[in-house]
């Protein structure tokens, strides 16, 4: 009977051990009990934030109760994630956008629909970066920095000239090329047309609706925005093409201040062959990017994880983060750290600027903007070729279709488009036209594409090239969609052939055809879309049925 | 040996009642502390060192302190020390509870019954004035009563100033602010030139900073300052002179409405100051504590920082008023009025000026003495002597409150 009890008591000492460990929080298969904080953010911080997170996870923090905290954090475009939390597409406990411009637009979206306010009270700053227009050193100093200030106007003053840096001794540097991100995805690109939309009426503040009907503004708009090479979805993904490609790519861009300094850092270690590039200030004003921390006031945040989010949020505010922040070329949150290296001019930027902002206009007034915008930005003259030979069947030519279709929506009106699908020969659906007036029959169209025969990939992608080259118009951004599920099969070009006639370097590098490649399901060719897409300044993509909608998504914001 | 039975009973009886008698001497805490037994030496020793090891502490008297944010940290700080140190009210240890909220939030939670606290401390007098008017509208008698001292009082002190980057201040004012100073601003901030009429396009436009009058105290300061500025008065103020001056309103309002953006509290208003510079805020009206606080950060960033003194200025008082109300036992009034005489002890005060940049109300304790911040931030423009400085008149809850409603209505942040 003795013996018998032995085991029992051994299970239970063992038992009582484990629980006991439990209780100091040592066992997680046990104690389980987790808060997930979910955090979407501006990708600009990502370099800060990601091994920040993995740090805070492993250190195991706790709420009050004993609950473990676990964050989850996901870079996106600013302006894009709020609109996902808008539409109910995104629910997280935090949003931290790169600025604080866009809270008065997303409170007056949310109210449409709910009581109260997305966002409450005065949000804490993580960091601080100005926004900058970042150029080549030496093409600042063609344009008088650093003895004269130089700011939008300027911008748009090159930007209007017919014979680019020409007309500033610099004939060899060709046209000026100028970049922001899309306004509709990412912070730096609403901040950008809202400048443009001050520096056009020549104010500082007040900008209302009436100053957006005038002449004035428009002109002004549409004379910068003709210098833009395109856009794109995220801020930092565009100063790496500008640091990557150099100037013959964007003689100029609208960034951060942290991208430069983490830019010279580079240069400066030796890692980066390319010229120097500095900040400048613009004089009538900017705006700051200060990263708030913003704990939505939404339904689906529970009082435990507002509990967590504070706590990752004092984890962030605190001095050895802060100071992390201040190595990657951020303005620490916290005051009491000084603003030493490498916030210097040796790594281009100046902290003693800006020495003024533009006011942030309500939420009625940059809407007007983006309406401004949307009528002045630069057409696209765009190309689809897409693939329809046999082995696209089934799932696959049908997500291809409905994506398609869905992309034909996001184009502008005013923006032409040419569809071509090719198998063992290749067929126009469209011509080079505007969407606007065949948006509808376009998309009929397209939904009754089948597939067939073999893949002449080469041969369609050239002829559609070489016929963009002499169609397009060069004051529209020209670009190619390029979507195939596996080898070329059919054609008489070979890939050097190919290789050879889409060249694309040269002063003008920035202002080529632009072509984006997908991979689309295992069978295709990654690394010679890559290498299609690269050597034209575009970008490969692998997709499959499942992704290729937010793929068509994402090339969308380049345009 | 044959000991009677009936004696092991009185025994047993005696020792239970000697045993009773001792220990409600040592449990019981009015008992402990009756006087009639001070002095008694092994009564002393055993409750001094002996038991309180071994016995149960007598039950606390706890009272509950709402309190504006701008003290905190000194207020954080010495209660440490207050909850080591041996206060009591009849043998009950008094235990505090501090709950930080907005000046304006302390009023209206006491008001609509959510909260009740025994010490209620807004950042001034302001806030007492209104809940004084209020409380006797609403309930019949006045909830606290700003001259009913040592129960009402003040604790410590800071003005509201001007704090600006000096090459600005400069440029606006000179050296110093004459006493047009709030007529100087109104015209910096509605002249469509902006800096431009100062001969300084890259500056801007001219950018004033206050805190949303109805969520921080500092901000209702400042628009209560303009208010009687425009009426050159410093005492008398009333409802009609708001409501019924077109030309003041539209002036008032001018001001108002140039500015662009409404921190909610003092404390991150002046460090966005430090964080953004010159970019962001020109100028702002903060406290001197709050200016003082921020003092070493901004050292070496964006350009000198300077403090300047209104033509006439308001304190922020930060009374600590026991409030009147039912919950307010007899005792945790004792306790209340311990903890306030507390704060007003010496070493208290000295710690509120020298590592917090307030005014002690003792006046036994020198501003100009070693370790001051007045002494270390003397040539940033702090002053330890402001007895020359016109302080204006708080006046009666009614006018504060149709003031406030005036700035609701017009404007939204």
């Amino acid at each position: 009977m003795k013996t018998r009890l032995y085991p029992v008591l051994a299970l239970l000492i063992v038992l009582s051990l484990l629980l006991t460990a439990c209780q100091g929080g040592g066992i997680s298969i046990l104690d389980g009990k987790k808060v997930v904080v979910s955090i979407t953010y501006g990708s600009e911080k990502k370099e800060w934030l990601e091994p920040l997170v993995a740090e805070f996870n492993a250190a195991n923090h706790k709420n009050a109760d004993g609950t473990t905290i676990v964050v989850e954090a996901t870079p996106m475009g600013s302006i894009e994630s709020v609109n996902a939390i808008l539409s109910g597409e995104s629910q997280p406990v935090v949003w931290s956008p790169a600025s604080s411009i866009y809270i008065p637009v997303a409170n007056s979206e949310w109210r449409k629909t709910h009581a109260d306010d997305l966002i409450t009270g005065t949000p804490n700053d993580l960091v601080l970066s100005p926004v900058v227009i970042a150029i080549w050193k030496p093409m600042a100093e063609a344009l008088g920095w650093p003895s004269k200030a130089l700011g939008w106007a300027d911008i748009g003053g090159l930007a209007a000239s017919p014979d680019g840096w020409s007309a500033y001794g610099y004939p060899e540097w060709g046209s000026f090329k100028f970049g922001h991100t899309h306004p509709a995805y990412s912070n730096s690109g609403i901040v950008s047309i809202i400048a443009e939309a001050y520096a056009g009426v020549e104010k500082q503040r007040d900008l209302t609706l009436a100053d957006l009907s005038t002449e004035k503004a428009a002109a002004f708009m549409t004379s910068v925005e003709s210098s833009v090479i395109h856009y794109g979805t995220s801020t930092g993904f565009f100063a790496e093409r500008m640091f990557e490609r150099g100037p013959s790519y964007l003689s100029a861009a609208v960034l951060y201040e942290n991208l430069i300094v983490a830019q010279e850092s580079k240069r400066l270690a030796g890692s980066s062959t390319q010229l120097p590039v500095v900040a400048i200030y613009p004089k009538e004003g900017t705006f700051w990017s200060n990263h708030p921390y913003v704990v939505l006031n939404a339904p689906w945040v529970t009082a435990e994880q507002k509990e967590a989010a504070a706590t990752f949020q004092a984890f962030l505010l605190d001095r050895p983060q802060q100071l992390k922040a201040l190595e990657l070329g951020f303005r620490p949150a916290d005051p009491s750290i000084p603003l030493t290296t490498p916030l210097d001019t040796a790594h281009g930027v100046d902290i003693n600027q800006p020495q003024t902002v533009l006011e942030i206009p309500t939420a009625e007034v940059i809407d007007g903007v983006q309406n401004l915008w949307k009528q002045t930005k630069k057409v696209v003259d765009l190309v689809v070729v897409m693939d329809t030979s046999g082995s696209m069947g089934g799932e696959k030519i049908s997500a291809a279709r409905s994506s398609l279709m869905q992309f034909i929506q996001l184009l502008d009106d005013r923006d032409r488009l040419q569809v071509i699908v090719f198998n063992t020969k290749s067929i126009v659906l469209s011509d080079l036209t505007p969407v606007g007036e065949k948006r509808e029959k376009l998309i009929n169209r397209v939904s009754g594409i089948i597939e067939e025969g073999g893949t002449r990939l080469y041969d369609t992608t050239l002829e559609a090239y070489q016929a963009l080259e002499q169609d397009g118009d060069p004051k529209h951004i020209r670009a190619m969609v390029v979507l195939t599920d596996g080898q070329d099969t059919e054609s008489n070009t070979t890939f050097q052939d190919f290789m050879s006639q889409i060249d694309s370097s040269g002063t003008e590098a920035g202002l080529s055809i632009k072509m984006f490649t997908i991979a689309f399901g295992s069978d295709a060719d990654k690394d010679i879309l890559k290498q299609m897409a690269e050597a034209t300044g575009g970008k490969q993509y692998d997709s499959d049925p499942k992704t290729i909608t937010k793929i068509y998504g994402d090339i969308a914001t380049f345009f | 040996m044959h000991i009677p039975r009936v004696n092991w009973l009185f025994f047993g009886i005696y020792t239970l009642i000697t045993a009773s008698i001792l220990a409600a001497a040592l449990l019981l805490p009015d008992f402990r502390a009756n006087s009639v037994l001070a002095g008694a030496p092994l009564r002393d020793w055993l409750l001094d060192s002996a038991l309180p090891a071994v016995l149960p502490k007598p039950d606390p008297v706890t009272i509950s302190v709402l309190y504006s944010t701008e003290k905190d940290a000194w207020l954080q700080e010495v209660i440490q020390d207050f909850a080591a140190g041996d206060y009591a009210v009849d043998g009950h240890p008094i235990v505090v509870e501090l709950e930080k909220m907005g000046s304006r939030e302390i009023y209206l939670s006491v008001l609509d019954e959510t909260r009740k606290p025994d010490i209620i401390s807004p950042a001034s007098f302001l806030q007492i004035s209104i809940l004084q008017d209020l409380s006797t509208s609403k309930f019949g008698k006045p909830l606290v009563n700003r001259a009913d001292k040592p129960a009402c009082q003040s604790v410590v002190t800071t003005p509201l100033v001007m704090v600006a980057w000096k090459e600005r201040a400069d440029v606006l004012w000179g050296t110093q602010p004459g006493s047009e100073m709030w007529q100087d601003l109104h015209n910096a901030l509605t002249d469509p030139k902006g800096w431009s009429a100062y001969s300084h396009p890259e500056w801007g436009y001219v950018k004033f900073g206050q805190t949303d009058p109805l969520k921080s105290n500092s901000g209702f300061m400042a628009i209560l300052l303009m208010t009687y500025s425009y009426f050159d008065k410093t005492s008398g103020l009333t409802s009609d002179d708001i409501l019924s001056n077109p030309d003041f309103q539209k002036w008032f309002l001018e001001i108002q409405n140039a500015i662009s953006q409404y921190e909610s509290s003092t404390g991150p208003l002046m460090q966005k100051m430090v964080a953004f510079g010159p970019s962001t805020y020109d100028l702002v009206a903060v406290y001197e504590a709050t200016a003082i606080e921020q003092a070493a950060n901004a050292v070496g960033r964006y350009g000198e920082l300077r403090v300047y003194y209104p033509p006439a200025t308001i304190l922020s008082d930060h009374p600590f008023c026991i409030l009147n109300g039912d919950w307010v036992t007899p005792q945790k009034a004792q306790a209340a009025q311990i903890f306030i005489n507390y704060l007003l002890s010496k070493p208290v005060q000295e710690k509120a000026l020298l590592k917090y940049g307030f005014h002690p109300v003792d006046t036994s304790i020198s501003l100009d003495q070693t370790g001051s911040p007045f002494l270390l931030y003397r040539d940033n423009g702090l002053r330890s002597d402001i007895s020359g400085l016109p302080v204006v008149e708080v006046p009666d809850g009614n006018v504060l409150n149709t003031l406030q409603e005036f700035w609701s209505r017009n404007i939204k942040p």
